[in-house]
């Protein structure tokens, strides 16, 4: 099946191959990828992209070693059934509040306050 | 190595075309020859074809001279010599002639994937015949192909489709050799960056690497021959 969410790589920030480990991730904690779904092959990825090969597999493998993907026998590359969707998707979560946060503190912003325009944000939509 | 460099110098009447350089590629790896006008691409490139004789030092290639095993490699300069009444077929026709190793089910596949229009070489845009002169290239089964600007002079289109070409027709157990001064769009394919600098060696770094510390093979190039 196609990946539904468009790769955006960044060479100033850091190996490609990482950069493409977060992307899984990302999009599982999402919801655009899910348990069971198959991911391009190495070689369609890197067409599309215009990345080398290797550097895909490498992130297959990685993304294998972290228990996020499997390789089934001549079929390709699978998200596992067991795939730790939950937490992927908390670890992310706690990750933007951090960014939050932090930039709350940088602007000298007490936590209520921080708290409060938060909310404000999160009822607004 | 299936091919290296030692010691290798070659100087042309007046100036030096590379200076002392001693590199080895493995089999495998798309290689980024990076470097300012000058700065000795084109012509180390020509020196693992065979198509120039080292001053000084030994090129060798498959475990025999370069120009031993000159048809056993893909060399795509930057001339073009396509006849202006070619159609990608007399192309076709022309290329088997030359080289027996010329896989035309591959060129075919090839003219698609890079969309050449079947028509006469003299109504083709500079884009359509650089692609037409990869399709070409990359139509011959080889182990090495040494691919000089392949990128320079052509519409981004034509360009992103040589990427997309490049990376889909490579096979594991080839090395590519591609000399670039595109080098922000192609670094995304380079296994290995080479900096040459008035032909010397100024950097030789795996690309992913270099962006493991935090800088992509451009800001690189800009640090290493500024």
């Amino acid at each position: 099946m196609a990946i539904k969410y468009a790769w955006a790589l960044d060479m100033d920030a850091g190996p490609i191959f990482e950069q493409i480990g977060r992307n899984v991730r990302e999009q599982l904690a999402r919801g655009e990828l899910r348990p069971g779904d198959r991911l391009p092959s190495a070689r369609d990825l890197a067409g599309q992209l215009s990345v080398n090969p290797n550097t895909i597999v490498h992130a297959y493998a990685e993304l294998e070693a972290q228990g996020i993907l499997e390789k089934r026998r001549g079929l390709g590359t699978f998200v596992r059934e067991d795939a730790p969707v939950k937490t992927m998707r908390k670890d992310m979560l706690k990750q933007s509040a951090k960014t939050f946060a932090d930039e709350a503190r940088r602007l000298g912003v007490e936590g209520e306050e921080a708290a409060a325009a938060w909310k404000g944000a999160w009822d607004a939509r | 190595m299936l091919a290296s460099l030692e010691n290798v110098t070659k100087r042309y009447r007046t100036t030096d075309g590379v200076r002392d350089l001693s590199l080895g590629f493995p089999v495998g790896e798309i290689v980024g020859v990076l470097g300012l006008n000058g700065s000795g691409k084109s012509t180390m490139l020509k020196l693992l074809a065979g198509l120039l004789l080292p001053t000084a030092g030994t090129v060798a290639v498959f475990g025999g001279s370069a120009r031993g095993n000159r048809a056993r490699t893909v060399f795509l300069g930057e001339t073009d010599t396509l006849w202006p009444w070619m159609m990608p077929s007399d192309a076709s026709r022309f290329m088997e002639g030359l080289y027996p190793d010329f896989d035309v089910a591959r060129f075919h596949k090839l003219l698609d994937v890079l969309e050449v229009p079947r028509r006469k070489t003299k109504a083709m845009s500079k884009g359509e015949r650089g692609r037409l002169r990869l399709a070409m290239s990359l139509a011959r089964s080889v182990k090495l192909y040494l691919l000089d600007e392949p990128l320079a002079g052509i519409d981004l289109i034509s360009r992103e489709k040589i990427m997309t070409s490049l990376v889909r027709e490579w096979h594991t157990d080839e090395t590519i050799l591609l000399s670039t001064h595109q080098v922000a769009e192609a670094e995304g394919l380079f296994d290995r960056a080479i900096y040459l600098r008035e032909g010397r060696l100024a950097l030789d770094a795996g690309a992913e690497a270099l962006r493991e510390r935090g800088k992509s093979v451009v800001q690189t190039f800009k640090e290493v021959l500024a």
